[in-house]
């Protein structure tokens, strides 16, 4: 037990202490295996590699695996653009980078550097949608909706919204009725509660503001003092945000951006970012909201 | 190495110039071909209701004095699931190439495949659903050879 207790003690240090490089790629290929993505012909492509590059330390730094998997990540957004995921496109970009940042003199320069931009305009463009292009977001409405509509929001929209069960259905139903034109006369439609309202308003206001900031302290010039500021919000977003959006493959690579941009001489932002990458790991396998409300109704 | 010495090199910006580069052209498809902006690389994921799941599709088969709707067939979801994100004229011609397919009851030639698709918005104080044309589009068949205009 003693020496279990004790190699698990020194992987910690071993594992902050592996330069940012390494520890960016592993993490690159750890999010590919967990969450595995493409068709029935890219996917089993993808995880041979991922698995290939993971399991021998040798293949992890060779150009021609991260141009392969950039190619592959590329043509499943390329085969099926409008049904490809936003985190499809940024995965191709980064493997991508991973190659360029490896056929270049500074390798660790040139990842640092895509990490930080490709984190810095992925969130520029998000918030550009959240606050000036998107008609129904800045009021809560798409909160509002999507707790109502997403069964996947569904325990989440009771346990913090106050909805019950029965109020939840009938404003569903209200919500998700066919309509083309206009409805005719609504009478009575189903209220939703003061804390569900609040609730979708926080939801709004929490995304956007930190969407935002990251967006620019990621874009900001390079600066000593904004690195502990940009892994702070990063890892804020990703240990909040991926606790209720079941997204958990677009968290895994922004940590893996994340840890490539980190300060390679700053240990502890390094240490987290493992942390929350197990962090959503433990929220896909026990949704935390499932947890709690398992808990606060055992029945 | 200090940030000073470093000497970066152009193509260590290829990536985020194919990020700007395919975001701004998801913007501009969002604005004139009704794309979807959840899809398209653009990030404009849960920033607004306008994606796939609240547009729907009305597809008419016209016949001279009769205008029937069809039932899509499951097996074209797919294809339906590609026209509700970006309903250009190329994917509502292909799919209504597809739909020429479909049994109807009606006698008489195929004249046209009429595919309309819309969007659902909701109202900013009671969320009351309403629906909005984005995009009609009548597809004209050749009586001759029973083919959709699309297939050429």
């Amino acid at each position: 037990m003693k020496t279990d207790r004790w190699a698990i003690g020194e992987l910690v240090p071993q594992i902050t202490e592996m330069d940012s490089v390494g520890l960016a790629l592993r993490l690159t290929l750890l999010a590919l295996l967990l969450r595995p993505i493409g068709n029935w012909m890219i996917r089993p492509l993808i995880l041979g590699l991922a698995a290939l590059g993971v399991a021998l330390p040798g293949l992890l730094r060779k150009p021609w695996l991260w141009f392969t998997l950039a190619v592959l990540t590329g043509l499943r957004v390329v085969l099926d653009w409008q049904l490809a995921d936003n985190h499809g496109y940024l995965l191709c970009y980064w493997c991508l980078a991973i190659a360029l940042a490896l056929v270049s003199r500074d390798t660790c320069a040139c990842l640092a550097l895509n990490g930080r931009l490709l984190i810095g305009w992925a969130f520029a463009f998000a918030t550009l949608w959240k606050l000036a292009l998107s008609p129904d977001y800045l009021d809560g409405r798409f909160f509002r909706v999507l707790l109502l509509t997403d069964l996947r929001f569904a325990e989440f929209a009771q346990l913090a919204g106050g909805l019950t069960l029965d109020s939840l259905e009938s404003l569903r139903e209200f919500v998700t009725q066919h309509v083309d034109g206009q409805l005719f006369a609504v009478l009575n439609p189903p209220r939703e509660p003061a804390r569900f309202l609040w609730l979708a308003r926080c939801m709004t206001w929490w995304t956007v503001i930190l969407e935002g900031a990251i967006a620019i302290v990621f874009l900001w010039p390079a600066k000593q003092r904004l690195s502990t500021l940009r892994d702070a919000l990063l890892l804020t977003f990703c240990a909040t945000v991926y606790a209720v959006a079941p997204v958990e493959g677009f968290g895994w690579l922004l940590i893996a951006l994340g840890v490539a941009q980190c300060d390679p001489a700053r240990r502890r932002p390094r240490f987290l970012y493992l942390a929350v990458f197990a962090l959503i790991l433990f929220y896909r396998e026990i949704p935390p909201v499932e947890w709690l409300a398992a808990f606060s109704h055992p029945s | 190495m200090p940030q000073h010495l470093v000497h970066r090199r152009w193509f260590w910006y290829l990536p985020v110039a194919l990020l700007v580069t395919v975001a701004c052209l998801q913007l501009w498809l969002a604005y004139t071909v009704n794309l979807s902006p959840w899809a398209g690389g653009g990030f404009g994921m849960f920033s607004t209701m306008e994606g796939r799941g609240n547009r729907h599709l009305h597809a008419f088969a016209l016949r001279p004095g009769i205008r029937r709707e069809l039932d899509i067939p499951s097996s074209l979801n797919p294809h339906l699931e590609r026209v509700l994100v970006f309903p250009s004229e190329s994917a509502l011609r292909s799919l209504a190439a597809e739909l020429v397919h479909v049994p109807t009851p009606d006698a008489g030639p195929l004249a046209a495949i009429e595919l309309q698709v819309w969007a659902t918005h909701f109202d900013p104080n009671s969320l009351e659903p309403s629906g909005t044309l984005l995009r009609a589009f009548e597809v004209p068949i050749d009586p001759h050879e029973n083919r959709s205009l699309g297939d050429w």
